[in-house]
């Protein structure tokens, strides 16, 4: 997988505060993204990029209101050192090519993708920083993304594999 | 009067010094150890079924609903009633104890009991908290004694060797002393009724079968399902699942008995002993598949006088039965039979008529006073890893439809089925009566997510499978479809699944990744799912239907959001012969209900 802008950018973050700002970007983009997809889909799925937009939603006001909080004001601007191996969080940021007309199948597989990048991208982060409450803060953001990803398991299998009786 | 006549009084007396035989205080004597006391009832084992009333020679017991007891609910297996005993009428002979399915119920040594409300002595064993709730000794079923048979008569079928180069049906079907001797098990406690998704009237055609009544037990059998003779064959019985015989021994062979009823009774007299459509209504009806969901609902409306039309994309009748399950489980002839019953009812049918291309959804509603939809699930859905866009990876039901449909595939000498479910088991079976037919050797391998014993297909299918040498390797997580240089198709990559779902149950396979396996596979095929092809309805009618989590919405009795037009079947309720059945019966009353409606109002 090619680096992509966001892992340069992510790459060179060292604060709290621009980690952030990069996760805000990220659950934006995939909030946008669902949205857009909404009228391009068929009725019969679009329940279900109704409901991955609502949850991005929900991370994004998430995130901005973590970011607003002046009681973490300090710690926000502490220095982070960012998990080198990683590029999947930063490359999810990108839209990727589902066709004008994607099924549920293409649907889920994009988010679960997602998921697992942030998931995994907040887990490096919260090993990476000294305990505190900031590791506390990526430990919190990694068990969303990971309770996020096994409900979008759960539903794929309930979808794609489920009906071969 | 001799001396002796006189003295012999005087005799007794040398007792004086014995032991007495009587005990002193007799109120707080203990009983034997397996004395036929007050009843015990262990209600969390005990489901209900009613076998200890029937037996009971002086109507000493009565089921009686006990909802609000910890522990005790109506469900499937369990009638949320137990039994309630009237000490005025027991007279202790245990015949309660012996018939019990679940052994639940006992006797315990204690015979005392003293009250002044003679009310108290209707008593509820397990309920009503008594102190010999606990107590150890008393009457329990001897250990091997049983009032009826534990194991079910099998069934007559084809050895591996006899039948693994053809698709000749297997099973061969009870002969009337094997029947009898089957239905002779059944305690008709009627548990299994509410478990069949059309409640089929169980225990009474069982019963038939005891009588030798058959027309009695074929009318029962049609009037409640029209797929009787496939449903003999390949329904999923989901009655069986919940059969009282079941907790100590075998289920009764529901599904084995039901084929026997119309295997003896001469196909000719179906049709007079099922009776004819009442006189014509003028009310029409246009069915979109003839499937079991469409055909079951043509069969009720119009049985109940209305024209019904049926239009099928398929040369043939039979949706799913007749293009996605093997000959060897369902000849193509019992279906036929079930369609053609279905047809003589006056049902119309229109073969090679795909709606959307040759009528419109719009053309229906104008013409017709009712429309349902009744499309299954026919299109299978891919795992899509790498190399799964190969053209020599196929879908198992397009597969299962080439086959039936009667082309004639170049079997390859290699190949593998993702799938756990019965679909995976039909395609690998079929394939390898192919393969023995063109190569003369069987190389299957069939793989799937799930443990063993988390398959989805019925056990005697992976059974069945497992005699005709399909190798079943289980718990693989399908990586990719790996080709040569030349893109040529060498198999499938695997990995071992560790896990499949976390502790709160939801899917996240977890695999050891250095537990890799490529499975030789000239074809690779995918049996893990299905949905339905809603094409058909166009962008506008979808648009206006309502829908649930990717499904048609529908209310209780198969109603759309748009009035005219109902859906039932596997697209709707997912994939089940006889669950298809149930929604068919449903959408005929909703549609015979506003027609009466329609009736009152005029």
């Amino acid at each position: 997988m090619p680096e992509g802008r966001g892992y340069q950018r992510l790459k060179a973050q060292t604060s709290l505060e621009d980690i952030l700002v990069v996760a805000t970007e990220f659950e934006r983009t995939a909030r946008d993204f669902y949205a857009g997809l909404v009228p391009k889909v068929s009725k019969q799925i679009r329940y279900l990029v109704e409901e991955l937009a609502r949850e991005e939603q929900q991370h994004f006001d998430l995130f901005t209101e973590l970011l607003a909080r002046s009681d973490i004001a300090e710690q926000v601007k502490q220095s982070i050192k960012t998990p080198a191996s990683d590029r999947r969080f930063s490359d999810c940021i990108h839209l990727p090519e589902l066709g004008d007309h994607p099924d549920d199948q293409a649907v889920l597989q994009y988010a679960l993708g997602r998921e697992h990048a942030a998931m995994e991208q907040y887990r490096s982060l919260a090993e990476s920083t000294p305990p505190g409450p900031i590791r506390d803060l990526f430990q919190y953001l990694a068990d969303e993304e990971t309770q996020h990803k096994n409900e979008l398991e759960k539903r794929y299998y309930e979808i794609v594999h489920s009906g071969g009786v | 009067m001799s001396v002796r006549d006189l003295l012999s009084p005087f005799t007794a007396w040398k007792n004086i010094f014995r032991d007495p035989v009587s005990i002193e205080d007799p109120f707080n004597r203990e009983a034997t150890e397996r004395y036929r006391g007050f009843h015990q009832n262990d209600v969390q084992k005990c489901i209900g079924c009613g076998t200890c009333e029937a037996i009971c020679q002086n109507g000493a017991i009565d089921m009686v609903p006990v909802e609000g007891v910890e522990g005790i609910s109506t469900q499937p297996g369990d009638s949320g009633l137990r039994p309630r005993i009237d000490y005025g009428r027991c007279c202790w002979c245990a015949l309660c104890v012996d018939v019990c399915m679940t052994s639940s119920l006992s006797m315990s040594n204690e015979y005392k009991w003293v009250e002044s409300d003679p009310d108290k002595f209707l008593f509820i064993p397990g309920v009503d908290k008594k102190q010999w709730d606990d107590a150890k000794h008393g009457y329990h079923r001897p250990s091997g004694h049983r009032l009826n048979a534990p194991e079910r008569i099998e069934m007559p079928e084809l050895e591996p060797g006899e039948r693994i180069d053809s698709f000749v049906e297997i099973v061969g079907g009870y002969s009337v002393e094997q029947a009898v001797l089957e239905a002779d098990r059944c305690v008709t406690c009627g548990i299994c009724v509410a478990t069949c998704p059309t409640h089929m009237p169980i225990p009474e055609y069982i019963a038939a079968v005891r009588d030798g009544d058959y027309e009695h037990g074929l009318k029962l059998l049609y009037d409640s399902n029209p797929f009787s003779q496939i449903c003999g064959k390949v329904c999923t019985r989901k009655c069986e699942t919940t059969c009282a015989a079941s907790h100590e021994g075998d289920p009764i062979a529901i599904r084995w008995l039901k084929r026997h009823i119309t295997e003896q009774v001469p196909y000719e007299r179906y049709r007079d002993i099922i009776g004819g459509p009442a006189p014509a209504t003028g009310k029409k009806i246009a069915i979109i598949g003839a499937g079991p969901a469409g055909m079951t609902a043509a069969f009720d409306l119009a049985r109940n006088g209305h024209s019904v039309t049926v239009y099928e994309a398929e040369s043939t009748a039979g949706g799913m039965t007749r293009y996605g399950i093997p000959e060897y489980r369902l000849p193509s002839e019992t279906i036929q039979r079930d369609i053609d019953l279905i047809l003589s009812m006056g049902v119309e049918i229109h073969y090679n008529t795909r709606i959307g291309s040759d009528i419109s959804m719009q053309q229906l509603q104008q013409d017709n006073d009712a429309v349902v939809l009744s499309i299954g699930l026919w299109l299978g859905r891919s795992t899509r890893i790498p190399g799964s866009d190969h053209p020599n990876v196929f879908k198992a039901v397009d597969l299962l439809h080439r086959i039936r449909n009667g082309e004639q595939l170049d079997a390859p000498k290699t190949m593998v089925v993702i799938g756990g479910g019965n679909v995976a088991m039909d395609i690998a079976r079929s394939m390898a009566r192919l393969q023995k037919q063109q190569h003369g050797e069987i190389n299957i391998t069939l793989t799937a997510l799930e443990d063993k014993t988390h398959f989805l297909a019925d056990p005697v299918e992976i059974k069945e499978a497992i005699e005709e040498e399909i190798r079943i390797i289980d718990s693989r997580g399908p990586q990719e479809c790996v080709t040569d240089d030349q893109g040529r198709l060498l198999g499938l990559r695997s990995w071992k699944v560790l896990s499949i779902f976390d502790e709160q149950h939801r899917f996240a396979p977890t695999y050891d990744e250095s537990d890799e396996q490529l499975h030789a596979g000239q074809w690779v095929v995918e049996a893990i799912g299905q949905m339905s092809d809603v094409s058909l309805l166009g962008e506008d009618l979808t648009e206006k239907l309502e829908w649930n989590r990717g499904r048609i919405q529908v209310d209780d009795a198969g109603r759309t959001s748009e009035p005219w037009l109902w859906a039932a079947g596997d697209c709707v309720k997912g994939p089940d012969v006889v669950s298809a059945v149930a929604t068919g019966h449903k959408v005929a009353a909703s549609i015979e209900a506003m027609f009466q409606q329609e009736n009152a109002d005029a």
